[in-house]
């Protein structure tokens, strides 16, 4: 049965990565891998690895304290079955918290968009050179994504530099900058980056370690490529059409947003350290503050109007169907994980590669052909904390390579993925121009990670 | 810490009651209210943070399975719903007699409404009936008729209506007991209402004077719109929320598991039906176009709420009321049926997420009477006032029904029917139920 599962998995894997050739949303890809998953998993018969685990044996435990005198009248089956619900419950419960806090992000975000608070930055960018605008937007790019997640990042910088770079072949290089830039800014904060986040939700990493030792990494990862480029890139800007400079209406209320969303976002990890409440509560909790306030600054408008400037015109217009697949995937990894088959691979891979740092390395090179997100899920299952404790290297390492690794190709990253919707970036227009400085900007990163933990001579 | 926490639910309470005149709606309101209930117990809390922090994994554990199972119900419906697939079903309706339309529309909601959620049917139903009563006074009537019965249907399936999928997902019922014990009950909570209208309802349908223009609309929506594929994505839809209990059957896995098997299912052949069409009407004809119209502010809303009454339940607040309750009142019975009664003022998802944390599954095992009362009480209980229901406030919304009107001319009826069909169920529930 074990393998079955595997098999179903790398068919789900495959499908979602051939998306757009097979012509099926990868979220319904994604839903059906991780129920099936699930399914043949509780109807599979106990193996005796998962009987003989520790973590069985715990469960056995709590049960015996919960059901008292009745435990003795199950059987082998029934226990197994009851094992898989708990599996499942404990999964469920994580993975929400994960896409819970994501809805909130992208619900405040598309809010403060929706009253344009966005434009308070970027009416600021006012350059006409070509290089000292690509650093200013690499910067902007790569802070803002530190505050904010990389998708929703590059989707506001790659609509700024529409109106910025009317010259088409000089945009797609700062879209590809933008792509490495976001994914560089998200690595060094926990709510930066959905994988960076998974791991502080999980406890691997925790807030102001991994901002200190992962600042100067991601510098030099956009870096890198920035002053490559600075040296390499010609063109001109082009000149800006009137059109573009049109804007929509604007009801006001934008700056007040930017504020508060912004100090809503920050605030989520004030929020953890002084509740111990996990980060999704902190994060609902800016959601429904701005929503208020979105639904009190506009007493003047009707009904209709009013709704599109509010979180429930705003959550109409979030990506749902990216929870949906979030879900499925993590369900998916979730069952590998619970059927111990992840930690057997992790044992496997420590024997035959011995070290892990080059294992990691690899997982982030990796994460540019697959998704990163169940990367990470895989790699937190593979390695307990028990060995490996709280800001251990590999978690801060992992945080570093699944982060900014899918920069090298433009599937590679959700950011990746998005600017090329947007500007129709070719998959090897970007290979041929952008991959070799973005690999260059990781391992330049990877090497000065290295170099640093080794000078604190942490473990 | 306990009198902060419940002054915060009791002000979180009012305020979503009050949505329409304070202008704050009421998603909002119940997030930063159980945000707030959470946060104050963490905070002031004796408890150990990590004892505190299990508790409201286990509860986020069973929320997120609600809202996750919501999330695909509403998606499937919305889906079918995007290729037209209910009209299949509504243009069977051609009778023009007022009293025999009203029997055929009540009955189609009913079992419409044990399949679909009740928001969705009385949606779908007065949309039709629109088309269907051009008299507005008469229509009145029948818009008040499909709340009831909305309701009434939605509670004796598992998959029918929030609160009975809520106990259901908890295990406090089983799909096929529910449907045993309460599918009679239910019936007479509709049937008494309609028996008494059919001999005091007066009137006719009406001409349309729009009937034309109206017609010319729908031609043009049909052109617009229309797609291959309705009866399949009908049928498909139906077998897939109908075979949810069966999932969960056979494989004893968690109901929303079942229900997202469905929606992938669905979302592929979505996807692979009009491979014709263009990337833009495609979208909107797939899930990730009905993703865009579901209600996401409503799961937010159930979230919220179920927090607030989760940070209650873990503090055992619910369960020392529960056991005042009973010393008060003594009997389980009339504290149900109050319970039912007071779910027309206020919201029921709340009341029954609270009464399975003032009941333990220890004392009262699966199948228990008081679980399936408390299906049928809260579940019908709603339709005596129009806003004590989901499917109520929607039509309220659609047709501008006055709060006053339907209280005069419906809630008599409704309340009528709420105790006929709960007198029903305490008599025949000694030979039906398993835990009598």
């Amino acid at each position: 049965m074990e393998t079955v599962i595997i098999l179903v998995f790398i068919v789900g894997y495959l499908a979602i990565a051939l998306e757009h050739s097979i012509k099926i949303n990868k979220t319904a890809s994604a839903i059906l891998t991780g129920v099936i998953c699930w399914t043949l998993f509780a109807l599979s018969s106990p193996t005796e690895a998962i009987l003989t685990s520790s973590h069985f044996a715990n469960f056995l435990e709590g049960l015996k304290v919960d059901l008292a005198d009745k435990f003795s009248s199950l059987d082998q089956n029934e226990l197994f079955i009851r094992f898989v619900g708990s599996e499942l419950s404990h999964h469920l419960a994580q993975i929400s918290e994960i896409l819970f806090f994501l809805m909130g992000a992208m619900t405040i975000v598309e809010l403060v968009d929706a009253h344009h608070g966005f434009r308070f930055i970027t009416d600021r960018i006012k350059t006409e050179n070509a290089k000292s605008l690509l650093w200013i937007i690499c910067w902007v790019t790569f802070f803002l994504s530190s505050v904010l997640d990389n998708l929703t990042t590059s989707i506001v910088m790659v609509s700024l530099i529409r109106k910025l770079i009317p010259n088409k072949d000089m945009r797609l290089f700062f879209a590809g900058m933008v792509v490495i830039a976001a994914n560089a800014g998200g690595a060094w904060t926990p709510i930066g980056d959905v994988t960076t986040t998974m791991l502080w939700i999980g406890g691997q990493i925790s807030t102001l370690n991994i901002m200190k030792v992962m600042f100067i990494p991601s510098v030099i990862c956009m870096l890198t490529p920035l002053i490559y480029l600075s040296f390499t890139l010609k063109g001109e800007i082009g000149k800006p059409s009137e059109a573009a400079a049109k804007h929509k209406a604007d009801v006001g209320g934008g700056l007040l947003m930017l504020i508060l969303g912004v100090g809503a976002l920050i605030s989520v990890p004030v929020f953890k350290t002084v509740t111990h409440l996990p980060p999704y509560v902190g994060m609902l909790f800016g959601l429904g503050v701005l929503w208020v306030v979105s639904e009190l600054i506009h007493p003047e408008l009707d009904e209709a109007v009013k709704k599109n400037y509010t979180a429930a015109g705003a959550l109409s217009r979030i990506d749902v169907p990216s929870v949906l697949f979030f879900l499925g995937i993590l369900l998916a990894v979730g069952s590998l994980e619970s059927m111990l088959t992840l930690h057997h691979f992790a044992e496997y891979l420590a024997t035959t590669i011995g070290d892990n740092r080059i294992i990691i390395t690899l997982i982030g090179l990796l994460s540019a052909v697959v998704d990163n997100v169940p990367l990470v899920a895989a790699s937190m299952g593979m390695y307990s904390m028990d060995v490996y404790p709280q800001d251990h290297l590999i978690w801060e390492y992992l945080a570093y390579c699944a982060g900014t690794g899918g920069s090298i190709l433009i599937i590679g990253s959700a950011a990746g993925v998005a600017v090329m919707g947007m500007e129709k970036i070719d998959f090897i227009w970007y290979t041929k121009r952008i991959s070799l400085i973005a690999m260059m900007g990781y391992f330049a990163g990877a090497a000065a990670y290295l170099f640093i933990e080794h000078l604190l001579g942490k473990n | 810490m306990e009198a902060t926490v419940i002054s915060i639910f009791v002000i979180g309470y009012l305020l979503i009651a009050f949505e329409h005149p304070i202008k704050i709606n009421k998603s909002a309101t119940a997030i930063v209210t159980g945000v707030l209930c959470w946060t104050v117990y963490a905070v002031l809390s004796q408890e150990s943070i990590e004892d505190i922090s299990h508790k409201l994994g286990d509860h986020f554990s069973e929320i997120s399975a609600i809202l996750f199972f919501l999330l695909g119900a509403m998606t499937i419906v919305e889906l079918i719903d995007s290729y037209h697939g209910f009209r299949i079903i509504t243009e069977r309706i051609k009778t023009k007699n007022p009293k025999t339309l009203l029997w055929v529309i009540c009955w189609v909601t009913f079992f419409l409404s044990a399949l679909l959620d009740n928001l969705t049917t009385s949606i779908v139903m007065v949309s039709l009936v629109r088309k269907l009563v051009p008299s507005k006074d008469m229509r009145l009537f029948f818009a008040g008729m499909i709340v009831i019965a909305a309701n009434a249907g939605g509670a004796w399936s598992p998959i029918g209506d929030v609160t009975t999928t809520m106990l259901w997902i908890g295990g406090q019922i089983t799909a096929v007991n529910i449907i045993k014990t309460l599918l009679l009950p239910s019936i007479v909570c509709m049937v008494v209402p309609l028996l008494f209208l059919q001999f005091t309802l007066k009137g006719d349908l009406g001409h349309s004077k729009h009937q034309s223009a109206e017609d010319g609309k729908a031609h043009r929506a049909v052109q617009h719109h229309d797609v291959k594929g309705s009866t399949s994505m009908l049928l498909l839809g139906v077998a897939g929320l109908i075979s949810v209990p069966i999932f969960k059957t056979v494989t004893h896995l968690p109901p929303y598991l079942g229900m997202l098997l469905a929606l992938g299912v669905l979302w592929i052949v979505s996807e692979l039906i009009n491979p014709e069409a263009d990337e833009k009407t495609k979208k909107s004809l797939s899930a990730v176009g009905a993703l865009t119209r579901i209600d996401t502010a409503s799961v937010l809303f159930f979230l919220g709420i179920l927090l607030a009454v989760a940070a209650l339940d873990a503090m055992e607040i619910l369960h020392h009321f529960a056991l005042y309750l009973d010393e008060a009142l003594g009997d389980n019975r009339i504290i149900i049926t109050l319970i039912g009664i007071l779910s027309s003022i206020v919201d029921n998802v709340p009341l029954v997420a609270a009464s399975m944390g003032m009941y333990s599954l220890e004392q009262y095992h699966p199948d228990h009477m008081i679980w399936e009362y408390l299906a049928y009480c809260a579940g019908t209980g709603g339709s005596i006032l129009i806003i004590g229901s989901a499917a109520g406030v929607a039509v309220m919304g659609m047709e501008k029904i006055d709060f006053i009107w339907y209280l005069k001319r419906i809630s008599l009826l409704a309340a009528l029917g709420y105790f006929a069909g709960a007198i029903v169920y305490l008599l025949i529930y000694p030979y039906l139920a398993v835990h009598p």
